[in-house]
């Protein structure tokens, strides 16, 4: 029961909601009027369960004194703090919330992201070789692209920017197009085995 | 064995790298020089079809933020200019956003925007606030229908249907531009439900790392345009200073039609433009600029010491 019950919403909602895009009866509107209320009242529990496990996760390693389990500390601290400051002096600017926001999480998350540029162009100098007639082919398009993106480009020649715009326009996109294709196919297979019941890995446990 | 220059540089400590591309990238920010902004397609389409909205209260746009302060880099700027081009030419501007870390984003977005402007929440711009990803595809779909009933209140718990900015919007007919924000493939939600389903104008502010994936639906006209990363954002700087916040010889405003022609024949000084967050895109692309030259230098340096390290090799 604990398998077939879920397995039984899952079969009977899908198979609904499809037949829903293609019916615009009203039964069929009232329906998903319905079901849009019922996703408004569950989204909190959801939101309420993230905060409950990364609790339930961090206060396991303290309490274990797991390896770098200063961080977890750090982390509740930090969930505390700034759920408090926004609880009690709301988001707007000016507020606690805001200040944190932009003078620690703001330079935070711009450093972790800006290290990119360090490591590319450490990769680009060590690594980025034209052993073979493939390498040398991306390595080409790569120092186009990356000229057509810059204003430099333009200045160099006209040509850069259109070689650039072509590269983009038609191998990149063939290619593109054809992983899409393949992903969206895969999609559809995915979405009818579980419709039909026969993918259920999702409900979890080993058979 | 003595070690001639290209030995030294293929052995060269990564520490040095970092140090060079440090510089090449403070630099510039530092010191900005003006570098020639050319504007592409789709970044022009977006800037259509935006302007084609302006005095209209019977159309809106709507901006999703779908990213955190990590690319905020790249997509601050594009977000500031095309508030300011809303605030501007008095077109209606609804924003969401379905992550937490996105609010304080939107919020400083709008305010950094609508300092220079008279503008009003409710009137002439409204954020929906944050809503919980676990909504975000009923509001995606419910806005097909009815927006008010789908969204309910905005951030600070006024019911929407009753603000005078939604008294002639409904849904996707009249929010008939949707921009999602993001480093991610969530744009593509949009194209999927707001623009299949309900014939909605999709476009797309993304970081340069994923543009390359939009250029199908840029192709299939899925997407309406797309501003892609920093340089994108430079350009619809550009486009706003050109044409948005023209002025006359008197310095009254006067906003021009778009023209390819005016675009090719304009050059603006960055000094001439007093106001640093209205031109923070322009100076960053002179450091994407040089950034980009060093690292084509690193490249060609590498290989040739591969080479010659190799023919090196097979003569000994």
């Amino acid at each position: 029961m604990k398998r077939q019950i879920p397995l039984i919403i899952v079969i009977g909602l899908g198979f609904l909601f499809a037949a829903h895009t293609f019916i615009p009866h009203k039964i069929s509107n009232d329906f998903y009027e319905w079901w849009q209320t019922w996703s408004k009242a569950i989204s909190p529990f959801a939101v309420m369960l993230g905060v409950m496990s990364l609790f339930m996760v961090h206060t396991t390693k303290i309490s274990r004194r797991v390896p770098n389990w200063q961080y977890s500390a750090i982390t509740l601290i930090a969930l505390v703090f700034t759920s408090f400051s926004g609880f009690m002096w709301g988001t707007q600017e000016g507020t606690p919330f805001m200040w944190l926001f932009k003078n620690v999480q703001m330079p935070m998350g711009a450093t972790m992201f800006s290290l990119l540029a360090f490591h590319i162009a450490s990769a680009a100098y060590k690594a980025f070789r034209a052993r073979s007639a493939e390498a040398t082919v991306l390595l080409i398009a790569a120092t186009i692209v990356m000229l057509g993106q810059v204003p430099l480009g333009a200045q160099i020649s006209k040509w850069i920017p259109e070689a650039s715009k072509w590269i983009l326009n038609v191998p990149n996109l063939a290619a593109k197009r054809a992983i899409a294709l393949g992903v969206g196919l895969g999609m559809t297979a995915t979405s009818l085995k579980i419709l039909l019941g026969i993918e259920r890995t999702y409900l979890g446990g080993g058979d | 064995m003595k070690k001639n220059f290209f030995d030294l540089m293929q052995s060269l400590d990564r520490r040095w790298i970092y140090l060079m591309v440090a510089l090449a990238i403070v630099m510039p920010l530092i010191i900005p020089f003006n570098s020639k902004t050319y504007v592409t397609e789709p970044t022009e389409n977006v800037y259509k079809k935006i302007d084609s909205f302006s005095g209209r209260k019977d159309r809106a746009i709507l901006m999703c933020f779908s990213h955190d302060a990590s690319t905020m880099a790249e997509l601050f700027p594009m977000e500031v200019a095309i508030l300011r081009h809303c605030f501007e030419k008095k077109v209606q501007v609804l924003t969401i956003c379905f992550m937490p870390q996105a609010k304080p984003l939107m919020d400083y977005a709008i305010n950094t925007a609508k300092e220079d402007y008279n503008v009003q929440s409710g009137v002439d711009y409204l954020s929906f606030g944050y809503k919980p990803w676990s909504l975000f595809l009923p509001i995606l779909l419910g806005m097909g229908d009815d927006i008010g009933k789908a969204v309910e209140t905005d951030d600070q718990g006024r019911k929407v249907e009753n603000l005078p900015i939604m008294k002639e919007i409904s849904n996707y007919n009249e929010m008939n531009l949707v921009i999602d924000f993001a480093a991610s493939a969530a744009v593509y939600s949009w194209i999927i439900y707001a623009r299949a389903r309900f014939g909605a104008n999709v476009a797309a502010g993304i970081t340069a790392v994923m543009a390359a994936d939009n250029y199908p639906y840029l192709q299939s006209g899925q997407l309406v345009g797309m501003l892609s990363g920093l340089k994108g954002a430079a350009e619809y700087e550009k486009l706003v200073d050109v044409f948005a916040t023209h002025r006359d010889e008197y310095g009254n405003p006067d906003p021009r039609e778009f023209s390819k022609e005016v675009i090719k024949s304009t050059w603006i000084k960055l000094s001439d433009i007093e106001n640093r967050k209205y031109k923070t895109a322009r100076i960053g692309m002179n450091a994407q600029t040089v950034a980009h030259v060093m690292i084509i230098i690193f490249i060609i340096l590498g290989n040739i010491g591969y080479f010659v390290s190799r023919k090196k090799k097979k003569a000994s």
